[in-house]
């Protein structure tokens, strides 16, 4: 007869606990051949996992890695994945809560840059991944009668992420993952991040000020005017022409429709 | 929103014209979608293959695992050096089109 459900699940959770801590015995069920222990063997087999988790990481977080070198990399990942053991099978979706992480673990507090660079390298693999879609082509805005376009809402792309940072996270993560010197960075100059992916090859952009004002808005859900009202606002120096142009051209938005509270009363 | 003063109809309909009429991409981005074809999990290992050179030595299993003076390796990062100079990089060039690392 085949275990009851609570007996599998219970299997199961003891099982993963024992996959992560050295200090628990194997799992029940878990033997040698004619019955011997296997602790050794579990070990290995541990071992293989944790090691495999770590390199997913790795793979993941090569900016961060880079930051902190592949040593304090490595066991900073262990002890992460001890607290965040994967939620998926598939590993690449793992390390969503990295950046939660890092700020909270004392060790790289002196890196205050650090969370916003593993969210753009995760924000850089979710667009990867992320379902493809056509770009909001220019000439479809292009068609859109003038008195009408202040009304225009859009669909954000399913790739479109942006990053907010305190810190010059974006100059940070580009420098690192291209191999580039870091030294004329001002690390706590604050920088909005643009993640996209408008054919098959994801692009990260530093967005000038008041543009994360601007997209953020339209992303929401707010109209072309509320957007540009908004980010002039805040930002009086904000460049809508340059804006409009970037968002055409880095692919934020795949359709643009009329709003449709603002289609009943056209005027 | 309505008792809100927004942004004129002219002058968002100047700035979508002055976006669309610098869009010179327009004819590289249909050309380059034509000319690719996309291929599926090749780029971004998804690590499914067994780690079987460190899995024999059970490092991954070690109880002890990278203390004190492993935090000190902060400092062979980069990061430190980073100074008040230089300017700050380009506004609406895109910064990277990095591979998959």
């Amino acid at each position: 007869m085949p275990p009851s459900e609570p007996a599998r699940r219970s299997a199961q959770s003891e099982f993963s606990a024992a996959l992560i801590n050295p200090d628990l015995p194997p799992p029940v069920g878990v033997s040698g051949p004619r019955g011997k222990g296997a602790r050794k063997r579990f070990a290995v087999y541990r071992n293989t996992v944790t090691v495999t988790r770590i390199d997913a990481l790795a793979d993941i977080f090569p900016a961060v890695q880079r930051l902190v070198g592949a040593d304090f990399f490595r066991g900073m990942a262990r002890i992460y994945l001890a607290q965040e053991p994967p939620v998926s099978a598939v590993l690449f979706e793992y390390g969503q809560g990295l950046a939660a992480f890092l700020e909270r673990f004392e060790p790289v507090s002196e890196l205050p840059y650090l969370p916003d660079v593993s969210r753009l390298e995760r924000a850089w693999l979710d667009a990867f991944h992320a379902a493809d879609a056509d770009p909001l082509a220019p000439a479809a805005l292009g068609a859109v009668p003038a008195e009408d376009l202040g009304d225009l809402t859009f669909t954000p792309h399913p790739a479109a992420r942006m990053v907010r940072s305190r810190t010059a996270a974006v100059s940070i993560f580009s420098a690192s993952r291209e191999q580039r010197p870091l030294e004329t960075i001002r690390p706590l100059e604050p920088e909005d991040g643009l993640i996209t992916r408008p054919a098959h090859e994801v692009q990260v952009r530093l967005l000038p000020p008041g543009a994360a004002d601007f997209f953020k808005a339209l992303m929401t859900g707010a109209t072309l005017a509320e957007a540009a009202t908004l980010a002039l606002g805040r930002q009086p120096g904000f460049d809508l022409p340059a804006a409009i142009s970037a968002m055409l051209e880095a692919g934020i938005f795949s359709a643009c429709s009329l709003s449709p509270a603002k289609t009943e009363h056209p005027q | 929103m309505s008792q809100k003063t927004l942004i004129g109809a002219s002058a968002l309909a100047g700035a979508v014209a002055m976006a669309i009429s610098g869009a010179t991409f327009l004819a590289s981005t249909d050309s380059a979608t034509a000319a690719t074809e996309k291929c599926y999990g090749v780029a971004m290992a998804g690590k499914n293959d067994c780690a079987a050179g460190p899995g024999t030595t059970c490092a991954g299993t070690s109880k002890v695992d990278f203390q004190g003076n492993a935090w000190k390796s902060v400092e062979a990062g980069t990061c430190t050096t980073m100074s008040l100079e230089g300017g700050r990089m380009g506004s609406l060039e895109p910064l990277d089109r990095d591979l998959p690392a």
